[in-house]
């Protein structure tokens, strides 16, 4: 592998690991895992079986682990119950799930070594989505206790990138420092990404034309194709897809510059399961992400269902050179989010991937209901203001019809009517 | 001493190794605040690099007294 090329990692040794070595690195760390979180957490003492002697053995004996399992675990003491390995006292800092699936939050903390790793998985992804030491930053997130672009935030300044924090501005006030400050590297989810695009349209500036932007971090959220190309347009920027989950104290996947999301795969061993059967599946087919995670010691997980489906490629089949295998697509939906109406599964990135083709919708909202007996669907839709709407209903039903094979109601809605976010989108709804 | 393979040399990987045993030392036996507080801070951060590099090391927090 040549100088350039080598370049591109942040960590050569362990992205471009032959697996063999890869399979034996990760299993030393899962030992040592196991045997940390059997000494430390009465939760993982009592669930962890003992003797498991190999990453074979692991998978087939240890059981799986739900976000029940982990919300039960931390009620019978608030706020961490049995489930920490390490004293929470050596936290610096606390952290909880955004609670959008109506859900009890998950509590969790992170300890000094716990954060400087979560951080560093950040770095791995940010360099991977080549973003340099000097460049401009904006992270345009609400910093509260969702975890979401926090360990973002500290892995550009430990790679030497310049950040503008921007926690309390408004839209207005973001879309103009993009410009007036020329920042190169933007952060957000992909919502909020698509309302400063709508902002920046009502202040008659053009990002792709007036801003400096190089790269668009998407995370926080699965994203459909249409919002991709809608996002990478309005900017006139590349867009990198990172996932990371609260459970797991960062992130686990982010886009390389081939466009493979690859698998941090030397701090996280990844299952893909049949939600039907439990059995692995295999790659090229579509299933549930079941996650170990190998760097943290305060609060551990093994072996969760994660409800993200996706499907795992070869690494082989990227030509980056990073040895670690990748989701097709990112994260392509999450299966408790899949509901059948009359026959037809239906997921808010299949619909989200129809109506966002539209550039005339701002914002949507769908809702499954029955009406006289019957399950449907109803899409209710906000337009751009300024923008021609005459026969905007009937094209999204056509189009909905065409490529999901079910006619939804579809209404057009005023300016301001659809509720608006910044983290996690809710615009799903089953009133069934 | 640099390297223009993006790997480590030997003598980088001892460097590393023996600077989060120095700093292991300072905190847990310096008694100047500042002192500590940062020895603590930067073994986090080298705790990542090792890490990083696949090096095996000590791999749990220890309980730091508070003082």
């Amino acid at each position: 592998m040549d100088r350039s090329t080598l370049h591109k990692f942040w960590n050569p040794v362990t992205e471009t690991m032959p697996r063999a070595d890869l399979a034996d690195w990760q299993w030393r760390k899962l030992e040592r895992a196991l045997a940390r979180a059997k000494a430390g957490s009465p939760f993982w003492a009592a669930r962890i079986p003992d003797g498991i002697s190999s990453l074979k053995d692991y998978a087939e004996r240890m059981p799986i682990l739900r976000k029940a399992d982990l919300i039960a675990a931390e009620a019978e003491a608030p706020p961490y119950g049995t489930l920490p390995s390490t004293d929470p006292s050596l936290g610096i800092r606390y952290h909880q799930t955004s609670g959008t699936s109506g859900n009890t939050p998950l509590r969790t903390f992170d300890t000094a070594r716990d954060w400087a790793w979560a951080v560093d998985m950040w770095c791995t992804a940010l360099h991977g989505a080549g973003i340099r030491p000097g460049q401009r930053a904006c992270v345009a997130f609400g910093y509260g206790l969702f975890i979401g672009f926090w360990g973002m935030q500290d892995a550009l300044m430990r790679m030497g990138c310049q950040i503008y924090p921007t926690g309390a501005m408004d839209s207005k006030t973001r879309v103009q420092l993009l410009v007036d400050k020329k920042i190169e590297v933007l952060a957000s989810t992909p919502t909020y990404a698509l309302r400063l695009l709508d902002t920046a349209r009502e202040m008659g500036i053009d990002l792709a034309r007036d801003g400096s932007l190089k790269r668009v971090i998407a995370s926080a959220e699965p994203m459909s194709a249409a919002t991709r190309r809608t996002i990478t347009e309005g900017f006139g920027a590349p867009i990198t897809d990172i996932a990371g989950m609260t459970e797991l104290g960062t992130i686990f996947m982010f886009e390389c510059l081939s466009g493979s999301p690859h698998i941090i795969e030397n701090n996280y061993i990844e299952e893909v399961l049949d939600p039907e059967t439990g059995r692995p599946v295999e790659y090229g087919e579509r299933g549930v992400r079941v996650t170990t995670g190998l760097g943290r010691e305060g609060i551990q997980v093994f072996r969760y269902w994660t409800e993200d489906v996706v499907i795992k490629r070869p690494w082989s089949e990227c030509g980056c050179g990073r040895s670690w295998d990748w989701y097709a697509g990112g994260i392509i939906g999450r299966h408790d989010d899949m509901r059948k109406i009359r026959g037809i599964p239906v997921t808010p990135v299949l619909i989200e991937d129809v109506v966002r083709t539209f550039p005339e919708v701002f914002e949507f909202q769908s809702v499954l209901r029955t009406v006289r007996g019957l399950d449907g669907i109803l899409i209710r839709v906000e337009p751009h203001t300024g923008f021609g709407v005459t026969g905007l209903d009937e094209r999204i039903r056509a189009e909905v019809k065409r490529k999901i094979g079910l006619q939804p109601e579809v209404e057009l809605v005023g300016p301001g009517i659809l509720p608006r976010f910044e983290a996690k989108a809710v615009r799903f709804h089953d009133e069934r | 001493m640099t390297n223009g393979d993006g790997f480590l040399t030997e003598r980088h990987r001892q460097d590393l190794v023996d600077c989060y045993e120095k700093l292991h030392g300072l905190a847990a036996t310096c008694d100047v605040p500042a002192v500590r507080a940062a020895a603590r801070a930067a073994i986090a951060e080298v705790h990542a690099a090792l890490d990083g590099q696949a090096i095996e090391f000590e791999y749990y927090s220890h309980r730091w007294e508070n003082r």
